[in-house]
């Protein structure tokens, strides 16, 4: 540690800290513009300008990065200070003279117009942290200086306006820059592509959404600069408890249980497959998530509905059923979007003017209190139009040439075609079973019913249960269904699962196939047939071995065994045999 | 060429040097050849030519050879004027390839005049 | 045999763009015709410094000098001087106070005054030989270094002899080496650089010694480095030095077929190359750090530093950089020693420093005089006064980004403190001299637009603040500036000087500075409309007197037709329609076009 004095206070910092930082710890603020924690010092900019006594020597230094060393005196306001200050500001003023920043801190130093020229259009003070940031931080090395003296600019490689193939979009410099000089664009509709996020970009690191569990920020390997180029790395070195770590991979995690709760959702039906309705390729056209995401308050517009030139709709057409109940997709009712479409009807109500329409086949209010909601949007106005949307067009609306839409429908209730003009449409799409439900329908031995979910033990008797023990379904695998029903489901699980912990033993059916290891050839030809997974090969030994637990006695094995080395154990073929022939006794007397 | 170590740098300048002395204008002295139309008839250039040959045969480096105009005295031809350092020059007259050698290696190279070439001590004087 | 005469061919830039080579090739056809090629040999050697009257020609060892020699002339040369030994006195120089032409080099002023150390072989060697170089005792000091001398003991030999960096920053050599070789370096690599990134407009004291000596450059370079502990050193030749990037790499070639450079130097052990590195030619890349930023193959900008490139460097690593001609000054101080070298020069400026001189000066060319001369004698003995019998105004040294000197100033001596009291400095060497003809804001105004395009531009006050100056200086010339003006100006140059971050800014302000404190008249002239020495064009007139006899030249001569008359009448200028361009003044052989 070493000490110095600035502006007459003593303070004791590291030798070498930059006077900034040594100013900092005194509650000095020094000016910068081309200063940026995280990014090593440039001193270009000029203004934080120091003057630094030792002994009879008297400096101006930058403090950005001037070493503090022991026993200097610095100055950060006095008149040699504060004329520099001036006149670099008086200079950059000169260059942008409509930049806000660069006003303020003139204005600071009591420069209200500079003597030294006057451009309002010019905003880049040429301080060179989008540069930095680009190579440096990023290491993208996109940006860069060119041309020298006055003529200096900071450019895209040779100057072209699209450096598309090499920047990688991640805002970087905009966001580093002191004046606003550079703005990011997507530039992807101007090269007629669809954007993949309609509701605008997210950082490389959010936190996922709202309710998520644990609540804590998450990096986006795919997104993150650090984890694709090396570069970056602010999160880090900002993170003061340095909770960053880069290197964490997914890990894979064995755990030994005796139950499984089963509760893989569902996902939802991708709407652009009706190309009818528009989704991907007309603005203004929304799924319900990206809706909801719309109307969070924490969500990128802040609760407000807005369309995406950023005014408030006219009117909005909520179209039930997408995917759901069409023979063409799935046959069966999604369950929730009647409910959620009218709650969003309601909120659209609540936060603007529009007219809010419901396209549906019928309405089901079959829960409890939710006729009773249906009822009171009734009485908010929100227009019910009975009747599947046919179609999402593009039209003109009054004088407004392009960019609304057309809901074109058939209206069963007074049994005429309509065509009604909105700003917006909501497609309320199916809930289906995931992609991936047949590879963990495998894994768990679990049976699907024809629309896909994962099927039930009894649909009235054990709508939790599952055909094997000790495994269960809860929520949107087993089908759709709302939070109610979900989370009825799952308690029932969860009390399931409990009973059989608390009771600490398993009871099992007496009826189990059992191999003869002396007989057995080691065929395998059992493994693979049993549907509980219950015969295992061991290595060791060359036979097939039966899981007791596992075992229901379906005696499939048994009849599959070529060497007849599986019996059912109580039922033997002799005994099987004794049996009919005992049952059949009798048979032949009458 | 091989790498040189010190003593062989040394070597090579010496020898170097040795070969460049004139362009230095370093010099025990120097032979002037007359060269006036005269002396070039009377054989001047042979007693050039010749007087350069025995310089290179015995190694000779450090004596200037020059030529000069008419001298005046076309009679005699070919002269030449042999001045050493801090001496006064000596001019000799009707020379010839062998009167040549001998007056570079006794007065040139040994110091003693060779009387019976010699037309006299000095240079005549000018204006 | 022997060779009898020698024929020193000056090839330097200057005298090879006037035809010297083939003037060497005539000499030597006209030898070989005339049998005397086995007697008379022909060396092309390097710049002789004396450019303006080139091609020249010395023979040796008469020390007859011949200037302006044509290939046309050889015949008659040959027959004269080199076959009847009658010197050719129309080809030999007149002095220009002289009646008679001077014949031998010596004693020429040009030629007498200067003291030769960095030019030691200036002239005497051919640059592509490194025997030449060798015969005359080079590499010698390297060898004394190599075996009867200690890192250490050279280091405070270079200390003890006071050299000082002759780039223009004037700081001492011998304390550089020692703080390199005190810097901490983790694995022990040190660098050693020459900047040979010569940049001043019409300078070229380092092109010349590289074209003309490049082995100095090599063993001073060899020297330093077993001093440091280096084993591996740049060049940076600017990329328009073609020739001397050529004769460098000759005679780096050469050093490292003779063991002088590479592995195991002269058999001692010691391990040193030279990697050349050619620079695209930006001025600012003369600055250390971006000089190092560009052989790092970065953009050649300067970077702040108060952590100095001696500690850490190139790479990272300490590194030291000297300059061409401080390396050509090392082998000479080892050799003769520091007491040697200390007794010639001033107190804090020891040695000799070669110049430059350019401008309103009758002897053009290069000179190298011993520190502690007089402006005066540099520019009126050497250089021989001012050219077309002008009136001395002022001299600027140091390059672009020096101060004018005005000429009560002229007794001073060239001498690092004293150039940089009087708001100049010593810069690299350049010496420009001004006569009455030159307009000092108009001057100031050139150099600062130099300055401002040679900027990096990477901070505010070089780039900004030079182009402000730059404005400020044009109103002034076209006849609108005010007295707030030269206030600004001060003002500016003054935070330029204090606020930017490297010497180019920092000194960029020296030519207004000087040129406001020395010539403020000339300033408040331009304010009240009047430009003295006749050169901005704004500010003057052009007008046709009573002495016109109507030769009708002027009327032909004028690109606008804003010249009226008729032959033998008195004519007229229209000044709506005169664009100043001053044809009419050239042309008029009677007086009769004034400017005012």
């Amino acid at each position: 540690m070493i000490k110095l004095r600035i502006d007459g206070n003593e303070v004791e910092v590291n030798a070498g800290t930059p006077l900034l930082k040594a100013a900092q710890k005194l509650n000095i603020e020094i000016p910068t513009l081309c200063y940026y924690e995280g990014i090593e010092p440039y001193a270009a900019c000029r203004v934080c300008m120091v003057e630094v006594v030792r002994g009879r020597r008297r400096r101006m230094v930058t403090a950005c990065n001037y070493p503090a060393t022991d026993g200097i005196e610095v100055f950060t306001e006095n008149e040699r200070v504060r004329r520099a200050r001036r006149l670099n500001l008086e200079m950059l003023l000169g260059r942008c003279s409509e930049v806000p920043v660069i006003r303020e801190l003139a204005a600071k130093y009591g420069v209200e117009k500079s003597r030294f020229g006057y451009d309002p259009k010019e905003k880049c003070i040429l301080c060179g942290l989008c540069v930095r940031m680009c190579s440096d931080i990023v290491k993208a090395n996109v940006l860069s200086f060119a041309y020298s003296g006055p003529r200096r600019k900071v450019v895209t490689p040779f100057e072209r306006e699209m450096a598309t193939d090499v920047c990688i979009a991640c805002g970087a410099c905009a966001h580093v820059c002191p004046t606003g000089a550079i703005t990011i664009e997507d530039l992807s509709q101007r090269r007629g592509e669809v954007p993949e996020m309609p509701l605008g970009p997210k950082t490389a690191i959010s936190i996922p959404f709202q309710q998520a569990v644990p609540k804590v920020p998450y990096i986006d390997p795919d997104a993150c600069i650090k984890m694709q180029t090396g570069g970056c790395g602010i999160c880090a070195q900002v993170c003061e408890p340095e909770a960053i770590n880069y290197t964490m991979q997914d890990e894979v995690v064995e755990l030994d249980v005796g139950q499984i709760l089963v509760a893989t959702g569902y996902q939802i039906f991708e709407a652009s497959q009706m190309a009818q309705y528009g989704y991907g390729k007309l603005d203004n056209v929304l799924s319900a998530l990206e809706f909801e995401k719309m109307l969070n308050s924490t969500g990128p517009t802040g609760g407000r509905v807005l369309m995406k030139n950023g005014k408030e709709p006219r009117a909005i057409g909520l179209i039930h059923c997408i995917g759901s109940r069409d023979a063409r997709y799935h046959k069966y009712c999604s369950r929730v979007c009647c409910m959620y479409a009218l709650k969003f009807a309601h909120l659209v109500k609540d936060r603007t003017n529009a007219e809010v329409y419901q396209f549906y086949i019928d309405m089901r209010a079959f829960g409890k209190g939710y006729e009773e909601f249906y009822s009171r949007i009734l009485d908010e106005g929100v227009n019910m139009i009975r009747g599947k949307a046919a179609e999402v067009v593009e039209a003109t609306w009054g004088n407004e040439r392009e960019g609304h839409l057309l809901v074109r429908c058939e209206d069963t209730l007074i049994g005429k075609f309509r065509e009604v003009p909105v700003d917006m449409v909501v497609l309320c799409a199916a809930i289906e079973p995931n992609a991936d439900q047949d590879r963990i329908g495998q894994i768990f031995s679990l049976s699907r019913s024809p629309d896909g979910f994962f099927l039930e033990r009894h649909p009235k008797l054990d709508p939790m249960g599952t055909v094997n023990d000790g495994i269960y379904l809860a929520g949107c695998c087993q089908g759709p269904k709302d939070i109610p029903d979900t989370v009825a489901q799952a308690q029932g699980a969860a009390a399931r699962i409990l009973a059989l912990i608390s009771k600490g033993e398993v009871f099992l059916d007496p009826i189990r196939a059992c191999i003869d290891e002396n007989l057995c050839g080691g065929c395998k030809v059992c493994n693979n047939l049993c549907p509980y997974s219950a015969i295992t090969f061991d290595d060791v030994k060359k036979v097939s071995i039966v899981n007791e637990t596992l075992c229901k006695g379906c005696g499939t094995c048994v009849a599959a065994c070529p060497a007849g080395a599986i019996t059912g154990s109580g039922f033997t073929d002799e005994q099987i045999f004794a049996e009919i022939e005992g049952i059949l006794a009798d048979a032949g007397n009458k | 060429m091989a790498k040189l170590t010190i003593s062989e740098l040394q070597k090579l300048r010496e020898k170097l040097a040795q070969e460049r002395q004139t362009r230095e204008g370093n010099a025990r002295g120097q032979i002037i050849i007359h060269m006036g139309t005269c002396g070039i008839a009377a054989g001047a250039r042979k007693v050039m030519t010749a007087l350069l040959e025995a310089m290179d045969k015995q190694n000779v480096r450090d004596v200037i050879v020059n030529t000069s105009g008419c001298a005046g005295m076309c009679s005699k031809e070919p002269m030449a004027t042999v001045q050493m350092a801090q001496q006064a020059p000596v001019k000799y007259i009707s020379l010839n390839e062998e009167k040549i050698v001998r007056i570079l290696n006794e007065h040139v190279l040994k110091g003693s005049v060779v009387k019976e070439y010699a037309l006299a001590m000095g240079s005549e004087r000018v204006g | 045999m022997p060779y009898r005469l020698h024929l020193m061919v000056c090839a330097g830039t200057g005298c090879v763009s006037n035809h010297a080579l083939e003037l060497r090739d005539a000499l030597s056809a006209e030898l070989a015709k005339r049998g005397l090629g086995k007697e008379i040999e022909v060396v092309t050697t390097g710049c002789n410094g004396f450019c303006g009257v080139g091609p020249i020609l010395l023979v040796q060892p008469d020390g007859i000098f011949y200037q302006k020699v044509q290939v046309k002339d050889v015949p008659l040369l040959v027959e004269e001087h080199l076959v009847k030994g009658r010197p050719v006195k129309s080809l030999m120089f007149t002095p220009p106070e002289a009646k008679e032409p001077v014949p031998k080099m010596r004693d020429i002023p040009f030629f007498g005054k200067q003291m030769l150390v960095a030019l030691r072989n200036r002239g005497m060697i051919d640059p592509e030989k490194i025997e030449d170089y060798i015969a005359r005792g080079g590499y010698q000091a390297l060898a004394k270094a190599l075996t009867t001398m200690t890192p250490k003991q050279i280091i405070e030999e270079i200390k003890a002899s006071g050299l000082r960096g002759r780039g223009g920053g004037g700081f001492p050599t011998g304390i550089k080496w020692e703080t390199c070789v005190h810097a901490h370096s983790d694995d022990g690599v040190r660098y050693l650089v020459c900047n040979a990134d010569e940049g001043d407009p019409g300078a070229f004291m380092d092109r010349s010694i590289i074209e003309g000596d490049p082995h100095s450059v090599i063993e001073g370079m060899v020297i330093g480095a077993y001093a440091i502990g280096a084993h591996q050193g740049y060049i940076y030749v600017r990329h328009e030095y073609p020739l001397a990037l050529r004769r460098f790499t000759i005679a780096l070639d050469q050093a490292r077929e003779y063991g002088l450079l590479g592995k195991d130097i002269l058999g001692t052990g010691f391990d040193f190359d030279i990697e050349v590195h050619r620079g695209a030619g930006a001025f600012v890349c003369g600055e250390s750090t971006a000089l190092m930023a560009s052989i790092e193959g970065r953009v050649g900008e300067p970077r702040a530093k108060y952590i100095h490139t001696v500690e850490v460097g190139l790479y990272n690593k300490p590194t030291v950089l000297n300059n061409v001609e401080t390396f050509a000054n090392v082998p000479v101080i080892i050799e003769r020693g520091a007491k040697w070298f200390a007794a010639i020069g001033t107190e804090h400026s020891k040695g000799t420093k070669v110049f430059s001189l350019a401008g309103r000066v009758k002897n053009t060319g290069l000179v190298e005089v011993p520190m502690g001369l007089s402006l005066r004698e540099l520019i009126f003995d050497i250089g021989g006064g001012i050219a077309d019998d002008g009136e001395f105004k002022a001299v600027q040294t140091g390059g672009p980004s020096g101060g004018f000197i005005p000429e009560d100033l002229l007794d001073l001596p060239v001498d690092y403190e004293k150039l940089y009291e009087a708001g100049s400095m010593m810069g690299s060497g350049g010496v420009v001299v001004m006569d009455e003809t030159s307009c000092m804001v108009d001057v100031a105004r050139f150099f600062v637009d130099f300055l401002q395009s040679e900027s990096c531009g990477k901070c505010t006050p070089c780039r900004e603040g030079i182009k402000a100056l730059h404005g400020i200086l044009s109103r002034i010339c076209d006849g609108k500036g005010s007295e707030a003006d030269l206030a600004m100006l001060e003002e500016l140059c003054s935070v330029i000087a204090d606020t930017s971050l490297c010497a180019l800014g920092g000194s960029a302000p020296n030519p207004v500075l000087t040129s406001i404190r020395y010539f403020r008249s000339e300033y408040e002239a331009h304010i009240q409309g009047k430009c003295p020495a006749g050169v901005c064009r704004a500010l003057i007139t052009f007008r046709i007197n009573d002495k016109c006899t109507g030769c009708h030249l002027c009327f032909k001569a004028c690109p606008t037709s804003a010249v009226l008359g008729e032959p033998k009448q008195m004519h007229t200028i229209i000044q709506e329609k005169c664009i100043k361009c001053g044809a009419c003044y050239d042309v008029c052989k009677f007086d009769a076009v004034t400017k005012e």
